[in-house]
């Protein structure tokens, strides 16, 4: 049984300069015949599974003028959602309106993720990202949600330590209960990489990572990039991060299903045509289990001892070299759970490459 | 084929003076290839060899000119393979003595000229590339009047790429290389000047038949160890393999008799009949002496077994390398391996790498040092971390050299700066003709492995020559040096210095080992030591950030292959202590005394 869902809306009207994702220019016909090939492809593989979480991404889902923004929305109508569910789409701050937020909330939806990224306009110039009053669009937000997300992305080379912290004191101040924090990655076939931008020394990389822990001290760190007012984490990232399955719809989606992954093709002229074909890697259990480690010990609290003996019949800490991890406290036991030390989160790829 | 019209003779010259291109012509002239058949350099067959443009082995191949048989055998021109020169002109009676009409005489003619009279051999000597606009012919032919005493007469004029004189040069050869001595009907005995290792045939053993005659299916014997032999081939290379019923006194040809075990056979070694043999071996060679001693070591410990199984296969056809197995306590269990100098040690290590497939470790090259006890004992040093104690050790000797530099006389300043900083003595300079020299200084062979050739080239701008000969062992203030990394000591990275010029290259070496060896998850002092005390100490800070920060909407597979990349990486390092260390760093000290 799958229980989360993943749609991508490729359109954007700005193309951001570090943002490798699948993405277009918003182009009304174009994005008119995507959502019709959209649901014709959850139609080919929807199981009408119940679903937990679903989670509408981009791009910019937000991007598409009212009429289409209603279609995607009747689309995923298609879904049947348990009573407890999350269902998240990702806005632009700029594309923040009543008209647009009211059929959200119409259509079910009970998750905001907004693309703030900085309140520095030589940062957001820097990102090719636009500014607006962020606070009074959270506001806005806020009349009709309450489970609100923004991302912020820092360690720009253009950045400083007090830049970055003014950002996260007008991020305090929009109270909202989610935050990603992620540092900035230069990507190939990207602006700033084709610019020749370099990333930042890892120091000062580090010194910011610090100081977000430290400024975001009232949410929980649940994961890496991630932290939540409790009650308030991201049940769909978790699915990622549980090892769970999941759909994924659209351009470049990747999916996770029957124990293969899938990834669509990235082509959209080829998804208009109805041609989804995908990669598809299938996994043995060692893969499976390979999966498990690495995104297990993104979480803080880490991976249940039981949960992942139930799943693989195998004691966790028997595996690869964990025991010496263990013993070299780079690994931590805690309450059944087995976790990263949090000093080596930030180089926890050091670790995860033994699982490999 | 009559033993009078038997011409044996090697082309030898400076790097890069047209050896290679003047031989293909000759084959070209003497129709054994077609021009379709010409690629470049027929003789430099190993890959490694056209890449460099330098023949690293010989080869010895026969054609036929004017009712004639000419066995040519190719020889190497750099300073580091002279004793394979020697082993091929031992099976000659003549030497073509090539220089380029644009450069003149060269560090390595003189030496080659030397090894030439040493062997008895007919040299004629050979002016090369006249086609050439800014070839000297006059400059270059006073050049060899004055510092070999040839006569005008005999030099010889030609182009190996236009081919112009090389007809002239063959008949040369017939009119003054002497026919071979040997007797057809005395026993046999057949000189072993080469072998190479093939995965089908076994050894091919390469020979010069100097008496007696050798037919297919013989059985024969190698005298140094009596170990016996049916042929299962006979032949000689054109450079196309030719089958052959006999070999007679005179002639140069090939032997396949299903060796394979490898150690059988030795270079200079005399072949003869196991059921008729001579009394007496041939006198052989001297056994070459390795200049220059290194540690090979595997990255991966289970490689061992293939690394000794490819050292052995590169020694049949590489009597100058020799290995015994070494241990070190930082690496693991490898060889120590003997060189000839350092473009040999950088071969074999590219070949072990590429024929081979075999990920390896090279520690830094060191001399043999002589070390006097206390209790007046002598030991040989060849490996720094096996140096005794400092109380045990009375004093310590290092090998010297006497160079030849041969340069235009615009850069014997520079020259001489480059070798006074490398602790050289001047001794003498000759004056070739008006414009160029040869520098003469003494310096310690370890000075002159690190940087010596490149800075001398960039000091010249490419217009110095550069050779050396061994002139004994003498004493000197030497003192090793340990390397430390994370506490450890580092015998690998061990090394002998001179003492007053410890304490900038124990500042360097720390300071490049930061460099090269990446962050780890922990902090990591490195430091240098004299005599446990410690002279210098950089620290590699602990490794700040290797994550992933985001997860791309559900695209997780590529968050897998980037950690198998980095798994990948992690393989090639080596593990000391719990320190992830790049196998370049165990070469680095080669570029420290910059």
């Amino acid at each position: 049984m799958i229980k989360s869902c993943y749609i991508h809306i490729p359109f954007c009207k700005k193309i951001c300069t570090y943002c490798d994702f699948c993405k277009f220019y918003y182009n009304e016909e174009w994005a008119s015949k995507y959502l019709v090939s959209l649901e014709n492809e959850i139609k080919l593989k929807y199981n009408n599974d119940l679903l937990d979480t679903l989670y509408i991404g981009g791009g910019t889902p937000s991007s598409l003028d009212i009429s289409l923004f209603e279609k995607l929305l009747k689309i995923c109508k298609t879904f049947r959602l348990n009573n407890n569910y999350e269902y998240t789409i990702e806005f632009n701050p700029e594309d923040i309106n009543d008209e647009k937020l009211s059929l959200c909330k119409r259509y079910g939806v009970n998750r905001i993720s907004i693309g703030i990224e900085s309140f520095n306009k030589d940062n957001l110039k820097y990102l090719g990202r636009d500014y607006t009053n962020f606070k009074e669009k959270i506001d806005v937000v806020k009349k009709y949600f309450d489970n609100i997300n923004v991302d912020l992305i820092y360690g720009l080379e253009i950045e400083d330590k007090n830049t970055l912290k003014k950002d996260l004191d007008k991020i305090l101040e929009l109270d909202v209960p989610h935050v990603s924090c992620y540092s900035l990655m230069i990507e190939n076939h990207t602006i700033l990489n084709n610019m020749g931008v370099k990333p930042i020394d890892e120091d000062i990389d580090f010194d910011m990572y610090k100081l977000i822990n430290d400024k975001l001290k009232e949410y929980n760190h649940y994961e890496i990039s991630n932290y939540a007012k409790e009650g308030f984490e991201s049940r769909h990232n978790l699915t990622y991060w549980n090892n769970e399955e999941y759909y994924g719809f659209g351009v470049g989606a990747a999916a996770y299903i029957e124990d293969k992954r899938i990834l669509n093709s990235k082509n959209i002229l080829a998804y208009i045509n109805k041609k989804y074909n995908s990669f598809i890697e299938e996994l043995s259990k060692t893969d499976k289990i390979s999966y498990e480690l690495i995104l297990g010990f993104r979480k803080t609290k880490g991976i249940s001892i039981d949960d992942f003996y139930n799943k693989y019949n195998i004691d966790i800490k028997e595996l690869y070299n964990i025991k010496d991890l263990i013993k070299d406290n780079k690994l931590i036991i805690k309450d059944k759970y087995i976790s990263i030390n949090s000093d080596y989160l930030y180089i926890e790829n050091e670790i995860l490459s033994n699982f490999v | 084929m009559n033993q009078e019209k038997i011409r044996n003779f090697a082309i030898i010259a400076h790097i890069d003076h047209g050896k290679s291109t003047l031989a293909d012509r000759m084959l070209e002239l003497s129709g054994n290839v077609s021009k379709r058949e010409m690629t470049s350099q027929i003789l430099d067959n190993m890959e490694l060899e056209k890449e460099r443009g330098i023949t690293i082995k010989m080869n010895a191949v026969r054609l036929n000119y004017k009712g004639y048989e000419f066995n040519l055998i190719d020889t190497p021109g750099h300073v580091d393979f002279s004793y394979e020169v020697s082993r091929s002109l031992a099976a000659c009676e003549g030497a073509i003595l090539l220089v380029d009409a644009t450069q003149g005489i060269e560090a390595q003619t003189l030496a080659n000229y030397y090894l030439a009279l040493e062997n008895d051999l007919e040299v004629i000597p050979v002016i090369n590339k006249i086609d050439l606009p800014n070839s000297d012919v006059e400059k270059v032919s006073n050049e060899l009047i004055n510092t070999f005493g040839f006569t005008k007469d005999e030099i010889i004029l030609t182009s190996g790429k236009t081919g112009e004189g090389v007809d002239k040069l063959l008949d040369a050869v017939i009119d003054r290389v002497p026919a071979p001595k040997g007797n057809k009907n005395s026993k046999l005995k057949a000189l072993i000047f080469d072998s190479v290792f093939d995965s089908y045939k076994g050894v091919i053993v390469h020979v010069r038949i100097i008496d007696g005659e050798l037919n297919f299916k013989d059985k024969i014997r190698f005298m140094s160890n009596n170990s016996n032999y049916d042929i299962t081939e006979l032949g000689y290379t054109t450079p196309k393999i030719v089958n052959v019923d006999k070999l007679s006194s005179g002639d140069v040809g090939y032997i396949c008799a299903s060796i394979k075990t490898i150690s059988d056979i030795k270079i200079g070694d005399t072949i003869t009949l196991d059921n008729d043999p001579c009394d007496e071996p041939l006198k052989g060679y001297e056994e070459v002496k390795p200049m220059v001693y290194s540690g090979i070591f595997p990255v991966e410990t289970r490689e061992y077994d293939l690394l000794k199984d490819a050292l052995e296969k590169l020694a049949i056809n590489d009597a100058s390398l020799t290995f015994i197995p070494e241990t070190s306590k930082a690496l693991g269990f490898g060889f120590r391996c003997g060189f000839l100098g350092l473009l040999h040690m950088d071969i074999i290590k590219e070949r072990l790498e590429r024929e081979f497939n075999l990920n390896i470790i090279l520690t830094a090259p060191s001399v043999i040092y002589n070390v006097c006890l206390t209790n007046k004992d002598m030991v040989s040093i060849s490996n720094p971390s096996d140096l005794p104690p400092v109380e045990k050790i009375s004093y310590i000797e290092e090998p010297y050299i006497k160079t030849n530099i041969f340069t235009p006389i615009d850069y014997i300043g520079p020259i001489m700066e480059l070798c006074e900083n490398k602790r050289g003595t001047f001794r003498n300079m000759e004056y070739i003709n008006e414009t160029r020299v040869n520098i003469h200084y003494e310096l310690p062979l370890s000075e002159i492995m690190y940087d010596f050739f490149d800075k001398l080239k960039s000091v010249t701008k490419g217009y110095a020559s550069f050779d050396y000969e061994l002139i004994g062992y003498r004493q000197n203030r030497l003192v090793k040096m340990d390397i430390l990394l994370n506490g450890e000591k580092v015998d690998a990275l061990s090394m002998i210095v001179h003492k007053d010029f410890a304490y900038n290259i124990g500042k360097n070496m720390v300071n490049r080992l930061r460099s090269i060896i990446p962050r780890q998850m922990f902090e990591v002092p490195i430091q240098a030591f004299i005599n446990n005390k410690a002279i210098a100490r950089e620290t590699i800070k602990p490794l700040r950030k290797n994550v992933l920060a985001k997860c791309y909407g559900g695209d997780i597979s590529r968050k897998k292959k980037l950690l198998e990349k980095q798994k990948e990486g992690k393989k090639k390092m080596k593990n000391i202590g719990s320190v992830e260390v790049p196998p370049e760093a165990f070469l680095e000290i080669l570029n420290l005394r910059s």
